[in-house]
């Protein structure tokens, strides 16, 4: 079989788009042609989005398989950015079974649980910060601070390192690879890595009963974890917690903005705020696709699919697939059921999940309750140029009517 | 009215928790240990409410 057998064939290029809505409709329109096809853009990739595809493939980890073919290259981001292996996303089965397990029990419901208070203070520090002024840059000021500050507080990260690891990230995943602020940004990556490396270092044995110590000191199938994959997990860890939770909070803030009936609606029946986050992480997933790698040679939908053939899966396509959600392109506040895909499926699915819904709605409940009047000066507003990936925006500028600060 | 959980399925989403923490029940990590259980009665609803949470489609429910 020659390169004519990967069909159907469309011209899609996911980082031809360059704003949130015009990503959506291009993702619109590739899913309403074919919900599996073949792109040449981007070095020759499947794309499948679908809803019942997307989730069949994120299912079928033999076949789809997450497992690095690249040293020097990420195999869950199409671009292949040059990330330290990602643990444990980048293992497949039965590497993967062992260091999961760590991150799972480090992430549960449970332990997440005992997080929220420190998102709870954290979001409540940072209002206090504009308050005041009745005027505040909401993405630098809280969106970006609380995550980072949850996630590297309780991985025992001193402070002098959080806006540094955050902006990183942040930059790594807002520009395409063939910009200069990703060049930095990857840059940056790489000093966050040699922290690591200093911290993982400094609890080898010292159990200092943080998240870094419980990576540090895990063992993993009855053997004690490698420094080397101590510090590929905690950099996982990092970027997972301090990125990804912040584009959807900024989603969701800018949502809340341009549609006053849902602000209303939240400020009145707090009992919607269960849906109501099912229903901001449809709409605006905070990871937009997954990379996957073709193991052996297989048919999918009708299309052939051969060992080594790149594929896109799109999590913010499946979420707007009215196959699978009634009036898709509508946010319904109260919508149930919904099980969209914004945290895969799978066992490759986001550990984070639990952390990031609570900290998400830490955050959205001290605005709410603060400052619930706030208006985003829509002339302001910088949306990231890159939605291939994570998207998210750089400003958002509000003012709101001010008010005495918490303290602590 | 009877639950199944397909152990093998759950990946730890714990969206059926999440609405019926009567029901449902998780494991150390997150993952739904209950297998198949009875439901009490007055849980109907939430049962049902927590199987079609389930992103993996994992729960069924025996009326």
């Amino acid at each position: 079989m020659g390169e004519s057998t990967r069909t159907p064939e469309l011209d899609f290029d996911v980082y031809a788009t360059q704003t949130m809505t015009a990503n959506n409709a291009a993702w619109d329109e590739v899913r309403t042609t074919c919900p599996v096809a073949w792109t040449p853009h981007n070095g020759g990739h499947w794309v499948i989005s679908g809803y019942e595809e997307v989730a069949e493939a994120f299912r079928d980890w033999e076949v789809f398989s997450s497992a690095r073919t690249d040293p020097a290259r990420s195999s869950i981001t199409i671009s292949g950015s040059r990330f330290p292996l990602l643990v444990p996303e980048e293992l497949d089965p039965p590497a993967w079974h062992g260091y999961r397990r760590v991150l799972a029990a480090m992430l549960s419901p449970q332990a997440a649980e005992r997080l929220r208070p420190r998102a709870r203070y954290w979001a409540r520090t940072c209002i206090d910060g504009m308050i005041e002024a009745g005027r505040g840059e909401l993405v630098s000021e809280l969106i970006f601070p609380v995550p980072a500050a949850v996630t590297l507080e309780w991985l025992g990260f001193p402070e002098s390192d959080w806006t540094t690891f955050s902006h990183a990230f942040h930059d790594a995943a807002a520009f395409p690879h063939d910009t200069p602020e990703y060049h930095a940004a990857a840059a940056a990556t790489v000093d966050v890595m040699r922290r690591v490396t200093e911290e993982v270092e400094a609890r080898w044995s010292d159990d200092r009963g943080d998240g870094l110590s419980a990576i540090v000191h895990a063992e993993v199938e009855g053997e004690r974890i490698t420094q080397e994959m101590a510090e590929r997990m905690t950099f996982m860890t990092i970027g997972g917690g301090v990125d990804t939770t912040s584009a959807l909070t900024s989603a969701a803030l800018l949502h809340l903005h341009q549609h006053p009936e849902d602000r209303a609606r939240l400020l009145a029946e707090p009992d919607l705020w269960d849906p109501a986050t099912e229903e901001f992480l449809r709409v605006y997933p905070p990871a937009r696709t997954h990379a996957r790698t073709i193991a052996h040679d297989t048919e999918f939908a009708g299309c052939p699919m051969k060992a080594g053939d790149r594929v896109l899966l799109s999590e913010i396509s499946s979420g707007r697939d009215p196959d699978a959600f009634p009036d898709a392109d509508r946010f319904v506040i109260d919508r149930f059921p919904n099980r969209h895909l914004a945290f895969g499926a799978g066992i490759h699915r986001c550990p984070g999940s639990h952390l990031a819904r609570i900290t998400f709605h830490e955050v959205m409940h001290e605005v709410l309750e603060r400052i619930p009047d706030y208006r985003i000066v829509d002339a302001e507003v910088v949306e990231y140029p890159n939605w291939s990936m994570i998207g998210g925006w750089a400003k958002l500028p509000a003012e709101f009517t001010p008010g005495p600060r918490l303290g602590d | 009215m009877r639950v199944h959980v397909d152990v093998e399925k759950c990946t730890g989403h714990a969206r059926c928790w999440s609405v019926a923490p009567e029901v449902y029940e998780l494991d150390d990590l997150g993952y739904n240990v209950t297998a198949v259980k009875d439901v009490p009665p007055g849980l109907e609803d939430l049962a049902r409410k927590g199987a079609l949470a389930c992103p993996e489609q994992a729960i069924t429910v025996e009326e």
